[in-house]
């Protein structure tokens, strides 16, 4: 074999090289993956419109940001050729499930969502039944990991953050009784305030009234006059940002000035634009801080009201730290499905905007929650 | 309590009994179910919303919103209803010509807003509640209370005491022999859109302001809700209509009262029920149109 | 012959969810041909899917004996419902029956057997493509053959003239009872089928969205022909996938279709495919 002529050689070399100048000056200059090169799709399913889509819309913003993220080398795929595919399952369990089938059928190595926990209990046993990988940011309900060997989580669940909110706030509020109010029509709210109340049952609190209402209620005067008279020491909401805002603004209305807390769900900067004043003080346990130090969390965040104009609430960040998680995967080497479910099995920890995060043998998330206080135009950690 | 809670039952009857005579009077007149009624109640509170937030106070938006909102409700009549009449369909189609319509209507709404909830930054909805001895109200429910009882009993006079009124009344009666009698039917049809949906907006508009919410799906509730009222009240009657509000409104609160939240909206939908079977034409109805 | 198979492996859940929502569209179009607008389907759906699943996960009982206890249960419930609704007519009858349905909706909510808000996970996927289409075909066939027996007149009679064909001696309350549990009786078997299709059922799979939907694929079909009213299911049933290219458009498209079919094809797809029929 001849010996390449010498200009041959510089021209290879410069070809090696004019790809990194193109993309750029970047923070985070690629490197070369064992999949460098190859092509990855990640199947993304979200409600992007329908009655979830204040949460779809969200996630799909984080994966397209996520898409700019890969093209400008902000994001490391080791060189893979790495694409989010986002699809809108428009809050319809049958879309969500020919969407599960789609992306278990087209070769793609990974599934992200959905964003219900009912979808997921709907489309989830077809990818397990498939041997493809789904990875949850927003599905919260219990036995959602436990539906299939390769069903993991990056979403802390109820679960994980009452217990630590409870007992936080119990230390420092030192409260004897406590009244619920939380929707008794919807999987994540009703779930939320079962799950509260055995928690504050367990830390010796009675509960003075139960409360519940429907999704979509916009009017809880009739139940908040009657937790007014039940005297509650604290007051908490098992509810959705769209139902909270409402409820701790028409508490104040009505002159109650109980404490309150909540979980998951009210962790959304839309409750002080809503309620003002009145949020202020409500402590919420969460699974991300918009303020938080985590790696690349503030320039996701500067980067996300760059794109889109809003801020990124938790469901956002939950989908950025999937696709995070996803780019570090396809960088060691994943590039097909089997090779997803073993990667995530070994995975030790990835680096995200809502910390490190690693996998318990369950398939949850190991993360610790995160318990904040409303503050006048944001969050700060409750203490 | 009881006192704060029946206040807190009677102006969520208020919206509700506004919402419905929209309902009522297309029923009364032309038997028509019209689902779409809850999407203008949705489209006239965008349209507010975006009025103020180009700098219309909101004294003027309300009108031009709710002026709108009846000149949509004649464009639904024209587009979806009446090439129907002319055809002489039954009953069932142009209900669901009315559910196209208003998937259409939401489809706008969201291609345009989003799904997010929109606010207001209006002073006054964030002035500090009123109080009367145990009782506690804000400015925008008594602006509520007010603004629905003005609107009914303008309805009222109009039905009463105009030609336009006696009109509507008759064509509900009968159509034929209204015609016959040299009436107008396209024109009082018209009419009766116009003014339906001028409610149904108006009604919009005054929720969005009570809870200061705007959102594509804020109709959802409402439309069925309202089922239950000009059921309870009977089909085609505006005096069926207000105090069916009042009453559902009222039963909704009293059952939080009583602990049964969770079957706040079976109750409501067992008294339609039962009303229906045991007297389907309500308490006020004919299926003709009755005024105050 | 893989060109199939792929096919088949790539859009296994659509082809089932048009064999289901055929039946349910079955199902409805029965009570439609006594001109009764009767809008439970979704309530009887419901019944019988939740019976069928708690048979299934707390009675280890197979597909088969669940989908019969199920849709027998629906039909009673269907015939429950008819008693008290027999004089109704037209939309109150309507509205009578869209709040037996949300009724329904809500006591499922709030029973602890049927999960409640959460509902019932892990249903064995037993309702295979084979099920739904046999069941689909088997119904099919036994409502063509009743098509052709004299109560089939009755039927159509009570539809044109109530009160011509209480003169000819027909039994009014009799027909409407029966199209009533037959469409429940239907319904039944959808429910069962769905629950055993889907892994998961909750409260809101059988509300009103979905009694809209139903009556929408037989307004679309046509609402006097059995057949139209399973075209219109299919339809509408692939319909979103199909469109999934046009994105944020689809919600507009859905219901443009729907207004125009309404206004330019009164008969529905039926009456286009076949014209007036005398």
């Amino acid at each position: 074999m001849k010996r390449p002529a010498p200009y041959a050689l510089a021209l290879a070399l410069a070809c090696a090289l004019i790809p990194a100048a193109v993309v750029g000056p970047s923070p985070a200059a690629t490197t070369k993956g064992p999949a460098a090169g190859k092509t990855v799709k990640i199947g993304v399913i979200a409600d992007v419109t329908g009655s979830a889509a204040v949460y779809g819309v969200q996630q799909k913003d984080a994966y397209d940001l996520a898409n700019d993220d890969l093209k400008s080398g902000l994001l490391d795929a080791g060189g893979a050729n790495l694409s989010f595919d986002v699809e809108d399952s428009a809050s319809d369990g049958s879309q969500v499930a020919n969407l599960f089938q789609k992306f278990t059928t087209d070769g793609s190595a990974l599934i992200l969502g959905p964003t219900l926990s009912g979808e997921a209990r709907k489309g989830d046993p077809i990818a397990v039944l498939a041997k493809t990988a789904v990875v949850g940011t927003s599905t919260t309900a219990d036995g959602i990991t436990a539906l299939g060997p390769c069903v993991y989580r990056v979403s802390l669940s109820e679960a994980q953050v009452v217990p630590a909110t409870v007992a936080r706030t119990k230390a420092v509020w030192k409260y004897k009784t406590a009244a619920i109010i939380y929707g008794d029509d919807n999987a994540f709210t009703k779930t939320d305030g079962d799950i509260f109340k055995t928690q504050l049952a367990k830390a010796g609190v009675t509960i003075v009234d139960t409360e519940t209402f429907h999704v979509g209620d916009k009017d809880f005067a009739a139940s908040l006059t009657k937790i007014k008279a039940a005297k509650p020491d604290v007051i908490v909401l098992g509810a959705l940002a769209e139902e909270a805002e409402k409820i701790i603004q028409q508490a104040a209305t009505l002159g109650i000035k109980t404490h309150m807390m909540g979980g998951n769900g009210l962790n959304s900067t839309k409750i002080y634009d809503y309620a003002g004043p009145a949020a202020v003080g409500v402590v919420v346990g969460a699974a991300w801080s918009i303020n938080g130090n985590y790696t690349g969390n503030a320039s996701f965040v500067q980067r996300f009201k760059k794109k889109y104009g809003v801020e990124p609430d938790q469901f956002g960040a939950q989908a950025y730290a999937a696709a995070q998680l996803s780019a570090q995967l396809v960088k060691d080497g994943k590039a097909s499905k089997d090779e997803m479910c073993a990667a995530l099995h070994d995975l030790r920890v990835a680096q995200t905007v809502l910390g490190p995060i690693a996998f318990d043998p369950s398939r949850d998330v190991k993360a610790a929650p995160v318990i904040l206080q409303i503050v006048k135009g944001g969050f700060a950690y409750f203490h | 309590m009881v006192a704060q809670q029946l206040v807190n039952g009677l102006f969520l009857g208020a919206v509700y009994a506004l919402f419905a005579i929209g309902y009522t009077l297309v029923f009364g007149v032309l038997d028509i179910l019209n689902l779409a009624h809850a999407a203008i109640f949705m489209l006239a509170a965008f349209a507010t919303w975006s009025l103020i937030g180009a700098g219309v106070p909101l004294a003027l938006a309300a009108p031009i919103a709710i002026g709108g909102a009846g000149l949509l409700g004649i464009v639904l009549d024209r587009i979806a209803f009446a090439p129907l009449r002319r055809r002489g369909a039954p009953n069932l189609i142009p209900l669901i010509s009315s559910i196209g319509m208003a998937i259409i209507f939401g489809a706008i709404a969201r291609g345009i807003y989003g799904p997010d909830e929109r606010q207001f930054t209006l002073g006054f909805l964030q002035a500090p509640p009123l109080h009367a001895g145990p009782l506690t109200f804000t400015i925008v429910q008594l602006v509520i209370l007010a603004n629905a009882i003005v609107f009914m009993l303008g309805l009222a006079w109009v039905m009463r005491s105009t030609a336009l009124g006696r009109a509507i009344r008759a064509v509900a009666e009968d159509r034929i022999a209204a015609a016959l009698l040299g009436i107008d039917l396209e024109r009082t049809i018209a009419a009766t859109f116009f003014i339906a949906s001028a409610l149904g907006g108006l009604a919009g508009i005054l929720t969005a302001l009570q809870y200061n919410s705007v959102q594509v799906d804020m109709g959802a509730q409402i439309e069925l809700k309202g089922l239950a009222v000009i059921v309870l009240g009977g089909m085609g009657s505006i005096t069926g209509a207000v105090i069916g509000g009042f009453v559902i409104g009222m039963v909704e609160t009293l059952a939080v009262v009583f602990g049964l939240s969770e079957w706040r909206d079976a109750i409501s939908y067992g008294v339609m029920f039962l009303i229906l079977i045991l007297r389907p034409t309500g308490l006020f109805g004919k299926r003709t149109l009755r005024t105050a | 012959m893989t060109v199939l198979a792929d096919f088949y492996a790539a859009h296994s859940k659509l082809i089932d969810q048009v064999g289901l929502d055929a039946l349910l569209a079955l199902s409805l179009s029965i009570s439609l041909q006594a001109g009764q607008l009767a809008l439970a389907q979704a309530a009887f759906m419901g019944v019988a899917a939740y019976i069928s699943a708690i048979l299934s996960l707390n009675a280890h009982w197979s597909l088969l004996p669940t989908m019969l206890v199920a849709a027998l249960c629906s039909t009673i419930v269907a015939g429950l419902l008819a008693l008290p609704v027999r004089r109704l007519r037209g939309i109150f009858l309507a509205i009578a029956t869209i709040a037996f349905g949300e009724i329904v909706r809500i006591v499922a909510n709030n029973l602890q057997i049927s999960g409640g808000a959460e509902g019932l996970s892990g249903i064995p996927p037993d309702a295979t493509t084979p099920w739904i289409y046999g069941t689909l075909a088997i119904v099919a066939i036994g409502l063509w053959l009743f098509s052709r027996t004299k109560f089939a007149l009755a039927i159509a009679l009570v539809r044109e003239d109530e009160n011509a064909a209480r003169g000819v001696g027909v039994d009014v309350g009799l027909v409407r009872f029966t199209t009533l549990a037959m469409g429940g009786a239907i319904a039944g078997l959808a429910g069962a089928l769905y629950a055993h299709s889907n892994f998961f059922i909750t409260p809101a799979d059988f509300g009103f969205g979905r009694m809209e939907q139903i009556l929408v694929w037989c307004v679309i079909g046509g609402i006097t022909s059995p057949l139209g009213a399973a075209a219109g299911a299919a339809l509408l049933t692939i319909l979103p996938e199909a469109i999934r290219f046009l994105a944020d458009y689809r919600d507009f498209v859905n219901g443009a279709i729907l207004l125009v079919v309404v206004l330019f094809a009164p008969r529905g797809l039926a009456g286009i495919r076949f014209g007036r029929r005398g």
